[in-house]
């Protein structure tokens, strides 16, 4: 038979020495007379005669420290700082010892399986989450593929249809249109437009399902800036006449040379073109401006309309985006044409964007990388 | 085992550092040996068999013979589960078959890494692997398989204490949905016998993930009509 001292004895050599627990002596005024190894690891700064109240973080120092020791058997939940530097709450225990207070102090068990469970179901539904989202994606990208492609087939079986339409009615009205009443006339004129609006959709279409479908194929070559505006101004140039606006090209630098596919620069600047005059007024100004930097080239259209709010312009160049502000003329667009723009700038590894201020006009920029052919100079 | 020369330790030494990871639960150091494996994996289902199962065979080895704690394992198998989510961009973009396969892991059975790794092999065999993650209610399973008609039901079963949940689960599914094949398959049955399930209708046990590609590579060949 042991005897109880012996019990006691053995317990305390125990978990002064190598229990999982905390264990430190305090004298009558609460400062630390001994340290067990436990607390040596978890709390490496602590030195005999520190207060007991040092060691526990400042939020979750109770005021009334010494009356909570003298509750026997009360477990108290103090949060101490630990040599990791992450607090940690553990349970203390005080007993009452001659001449002082033993305090042993140890992580809530239940608390922690229950804690890890919790972790370890969160970290797999954040993976199943994640795993679902993968395979999301990879099902909007099939079905993205599927749209592609039948927008392509049903853009490009319109398009024979929609241009045939236009050369008749083109034909009736040059061999016809003397022998026909003004109302006949206007509605082979609005059967016109309409196609045109029509054929317009259909190529915007056929853009997007290539884009989309990553088969955009620039054909590019070094091409000045003089001749990527002289393929805009005829075009432009009656785009703006239509409806009496004033185009003002300004390009310094006519010579400098990018490299790009000119006819898809020359599709941009004219959509550039087209919505700054969509929403100008007869009378108003558009500039056509490029200007040089060392290393890139900025093309700008500017207008004097009604200018894009903020939250306009965040959301101009996505698919179907049209601004808040209305067509002067009542003119009609798809919503697809910035979207492209932004595709083709892309594919020439440029930047685009609006520059605008409700009230203000507005101003849509590409910049495009300078290549420049450098003259090999002669030694001297 | 495939792979090496771009490594540069041999990839014996780069498993063990890997589970020298797991061990001491560096996801760090799990997740660089993790990376460059995948940079130069050539085929992913090698990565998921030569590094990812093997690794954890081999921790749980270690916790069954009492080497470390259950935390150690837990968080081991987390590491790797995480780790698993870097292979998706990869494993996502296999060209599909039009297959699909629903993976579950049945009512009470929580170990869903296995699982998880079935649906990913049916994914990068082309088909769609839907898992539906641990402790799955059979009334949702059925619910599930009703809306999506796959091609096959993969259950999972890690503890061979659930095999009672798994027959009753087989069963009802089969009962449901008669022409649908179930496979089962697990860290259980490194202890069950194929035969525990295979009386069951419709019933089919794979063991491992070289069984599961075979029995996907048979089933998606064309068939002599």
């Amino acid at each position: 038979m042991f005897e109880a001292a012996a019990i006691a004895e053995a317990l305390r050599n125990f978990v002064w020495d190598s229990a999982p627990v905390l264990a430190l002596g305090l004298d009558e005024n609460l400062c630390v007379t001994a340290i067990n190894a436990q607390s040596q690891r978890v709390l490496p700064a602590t030195t005999v005669g520190q207060p007991l109240a040092e060691l526990l973080v400042a939020f979750n120092r109770p005021d009334d420290l010494a009356a909570r020791i003298r509750q026997p058997g009360a477990v108290h939940r103090f949060t101490i700082s630990t040599a990791s530097g992450m607090p940690e709450t553990l349970g203390f225990r005080f007993f009452p010892l001659p001449g002082g207070t033993l305090a042993v102090a140890g992580l809530d068990f239940a608390e922690q399986q229950q804690l890890r469970t919790e972790v370890l179901k969160l970290n797999s539904d954040l993976n199943n989450l994640t795993r679902q989202l993968h395979q999301t994606n990879a099902e909007l990208r099939e079905l993205n593929q599927l749209k592609n492609q039948f927008l392509g087939m049903a853009a490009h079986d319109l398009r024979a249809p929609v241009g045939l339409l236009m050369s008749y009615n083109e034909f009736v009205l040059e061999e016809a249109g003397e022998t026909l009443s003004a109302e006949h006339r206007g509605f082979l004129q609005t059967c016109r437009a309409t196609a045109e609006g029509m054929k317009q959709l259909i190529e915007n279409f056929l853009d997007v399902a290539v884009i989309e479908s990553g088969q955009l194929r620039l054909e590019c070559a070094p091409v000045t800036v003089a001749e990527i505006i002289a393929g805009v101004r005829p075009l432009a140039g009656l785009i703006a006449g239509k409806k009496q606006i004033e185009l003002i090209v300004a390009a310094a630098d006519e010579a400098r040379t990018v490299c790009g596919d000119a006819a898809k620069l020359q599709q941009v600047l004219v959509n550039f073109i087209s919505n700054a005059v969509q929403h100008s007024v007869p009378g108003q100004r558009v500039w056509l401006t490029v200007r040089g930097e060392p290393t890139q080239l900025i093309f700008a259209v500017r207008d004097e309309g009604q200018g894009l709010s903020p939250a306009e312009q965040a959301r101009l160049f996505a698919p179907f985006a049209r601004a808040g502000t209305k067509k002067t003329a009542g003119e009609r667009s798809t919503g697809l044409g910035l979207a492209i723009a932004r595709q083709v700038i892309a594919a020439h590894g440029g930047r685009i964007w609006v520059e605008s201020e409700p009230g203000h006009g507005a101003t849509f920029l590409f910049a495009l990388p300078i290549q420049e052919t450098t003259q090999p100079t002669e030694p001297t | 085992m495939k792979l090496a020369e771009p490594l540069q330790l041999a990839q014996e030494d780069l498993y063990r550092l890997y589970v020298a990871g797991l061990l001491a639960n560096d996801r760090a150091q799990c997740q660089k040996i993790f990376e460059e494996w995948l940079a130069v994996a050539p085929d992913l289902s090698l990565l998921y068999e030569n590094l990812v199962c093997r690794s954890l065979y081999e921790v749980g080895e270690r916790w069954e013979q009492g080497h470390i704690s259950v935390a150690t394992e837990h968080l081991a198998t987390a590491i790797s589960e995480s780790l698993l989510n870097l292979t998706y961009p990869r494993l996502f973009a296999t060209p599909r078959n039009g297959r699909v396969a629903v993976v579950a892991c049945v009512a009470n059975e929580y170990h869903q890494i296995g699982g998880k790794m079935v649906a990913d092999i049916f994914e990068l065999h082309g088909w769609r692997g839907y898992f539906l993650g641990a402790n799955t209610p059979l009334a949702d399973l059925k619910t599930l398989l009703a809306e999506k008609r796959p091609d096959v039901l993969a259950l999972s079963l890690a503890l061979p204490a659930n095999l009672d949940r798994l027959t009753h689960a087989a069963t009802e599914v089969h009962a449901a949905f008669p022409a649908l094949p179930i496979v089962v398959g697990g860290q259980a049955f490194r202890w069950l016998e194929r035969a525990q399930v295979e009386h069951l209708p419709g019933v089919h046990c794979l063991k491992n993930l070289g069984e599961l590609e075979t029995w996907i590579q048979k089933e998606t060949a064309p068939k002599n009509v």
